[in-house]
């Protein structure tokens, strides 16, 4: 077997796919042998409450954190055998829309979403011009080309960052908490430009988000990380209806949003009364 | 054997020691000679009025400031010994060897090389760092080099025109104070020095250049732990890049004192 087929895995329609993946920090599992595969065109979303995991594990699939053990296959080559250029390669088939953005201060937004095409594209710079337009109507911020990211709203800021993360017209769309800290109308916003660029554009997406009513709009798939006595593991994983119909308690708890249940209040394991009367 | 770039421009994978940062650069700098493109010049240009231009203002006034200084603060002991016309001698030489260098290099670092670390920490806590990576976009490329070579062309610049601004400081006092003619003091000035003495300074320029710059780009690329981080590593960039350069400025001093 020669050392590239080693790290490859050709099941077509697969995109993602993550095998036995396990992170561990101080001998503590937070991801506990997970296996998941992505398919090509769907709307995966991971949900998990806080501290599950969710963020690591996305770090992971991007390959900026290399994990404890485990594979994980993206466009059928294994990241985590990566050279540093081998991942460079397969990143610019993927864009990556973080939580807040992420969008470089000291440039405006049209210099953001140009970014990526000056430096991977061989393109003119008035067609570039051209295409931060386009992007920018695709998220609805036509006009806002010479603006500061600072000068920006959240919501405003979260599109620009949807824009940037399209501008190379990736086959795969990591969003990380795409509609937290929003407020009902502009998560629907966020939720459409995301259902927009998966139905319209065809870009594959893979959502990590803990907003239910968010995660139920956009998924075609979900999956559920737990947390506390289960953390790392994969709780439940299916379409939505196959979610809203899982007896799992846990996962009830989590999507109707209750605070009796098998998610434990306290997340600390000591002793309250023993910690009470400690002395110092 | 066939020399790789690769192995320098990917030194250490995604973790980064102060070696690895400099083999980094040094593999960006010679992979840019043979690829253009590599190196974008608006952004070196537009580093170098950044971290170097701008900070010509208050690099000449402290240069001004030394000059005058010098000049007073020998005419009091020379004068004694009735050797007032050496004040100029002195003036050039301590401005050129060791004084010019010196004190650009402290007023850089506190002016751009604390700025370098608080805004690559700043981009780190943003993520912007992280964002540029997953844009398969080096951040030491895009980045780094960008100020390292600025500082590199701007700092021995600046040490020039703070030495000229400097003897400005001594023939005022020579001239205005003790009443030297202005030609004798620019003969003595620029007669005395040989030009292995300006070209000591830059050696040394040279140096802290690198010193600041590396020093500033590791603090800021390696902050953790949001603004009380950044405000760390601000303050280790100032405080290090200050005890590297007087370290290195002795053993240089040594080296060309005993050796050259």
């Amino acid at each position: 077997m020669s050392p590239t087929s080693k790290k490859t895995n050709p099941s077509s329609d697969v995109i993602l796919e993550v095998k036995d993946l396990v992170q561990s920090y101080n001998g503590r599992a937070v991801l506990n042998g997970l296996n998941f595969k992505v398919r090509k065109g769907e709307t995966f979303v991971i949900m998990g409450g806080s501290g599950c995991g969710k963020t690591t594990l996305l770090r992971i699939l991007i390959g900026a954190q290399k994990p404890t053990s485990g594979s994980v296959y993206l466009f059928g080559e294994d990241i985590t055998k990566a050279s540093s250029q081998e991942l460079d390669r397969i990143r610019l088939r993927f864009g990556m829309n973080f939580q807040f953005g992420a969008l470089f201060q000291s440039m405006t937004v049209g210099e953001n979403i140009a970014l990526p095409l000056q430096e991977h594209s061989q393109v003119d710079p008035s067609l570039i011009e051209m295409i931060v337009k386009m992007k920018l109507e695709l998220v609805g911020l036509t006009g806002f080309e010479n603006f500061k990211p600072s000068e920006l709203s959240g919501g405003m800021r979260k599109r620009v960052g949807l824009a940037r993360a399209l501008a190379l017209d990736p086959e795969l769309l990591f969003s990380d908490e795409p509609t937290s800290g929003l407020d009902p109308v502009m998560t629907a916003v966020v939720d459409q430009l995301t259902l927009d660029s998966t139905r319209k554009i065809g870009v594959t997406a893979v959502v990590v988000s803990h907003d239910m009513a968010s995660c139920f709009r956009i998924a075609t798939h979900m999956l559920m990380l737990g947390s506390g006595p289960r953390q790392g593991e994969i709780i439940a994983e299916g379409t939505p209806d196959e979610i809203r119909a899982n007896p799992d308690p846990f996962l009830q708890q989590f999507v109707r949003g209750e605070a009796d249940g098998p998610i434990a209040f306290r997340l600390s394991q000591d002793d309250y009364l023993k910690h009470l009367l400690q002395e110092g | 054997m066939k020399f790789s770039f690769e192995s320098l421009l990917n030194a250490g994978g995604s973790r980064l020691t102060y070696g690895l940062l400099n083999l980094r650069i040094l593999g960006w700098i010679l992979y840019g000679f043979t690829r253009p493109g590599i190196l974008v010049p608006s952004q070196i240009l537009s580093q170098i009025i950044r971290i170097g231009v701008q900070a010509i203002p208050m690099a000449s006034l402290v240069s001004l400031s030394v000059g005058f200084i010098l000049a007073m603060q020998s005419s009091t002991e020379l004068g004694k010994m009735g050797a007032d016309s050496f004040i100029p001698d002195l003036v050039s030489l301590s401005l050129m060897r060791e004084l010019g260098p010196l004190l650009v290099a402290i007023i850089v670092v506190g002016r751009s090389g604390s700025a370098v670390a608080a805004e690559l920490g700043t981009m780190k806590v943003n993520e912007e760092i992280e964002a540029l990576r997953v844009m398969a976009i080096d951040p030491i490329r895009y980045l780094v080099v960008p100020r390292f070579i600025a500082l590199m062309i701007m700092l021995p610049c600046m040490t020039v025109f703070g030495n000229c601004i400097g003897l400005v400081g001594g023939w005022a006092v020579c001239t205005l104070e003790m009443g030297m003619p202005s030609s004798f003091y620019i003969m003595r000035a620029m007669q005395r020095p040989e030009l292995w003495d300006l070209f000591s300074g830059l050696i040394k320029t040279a140096v802290f250049a690198h010193i600041i710059i590396t020093i500033a780009c590791y603090q800021g690329l390696n902050v953790e732990g949001g603004a009380e981080g950044v405000g760390r590593a601000t303050t280790s960039a100032v405080v290090y890049s200050i005890l590297w350069i007087i370290i290195a400025d002795t053993i240089l001093t040594g080296l060309f004192y005993f050796i050259l």
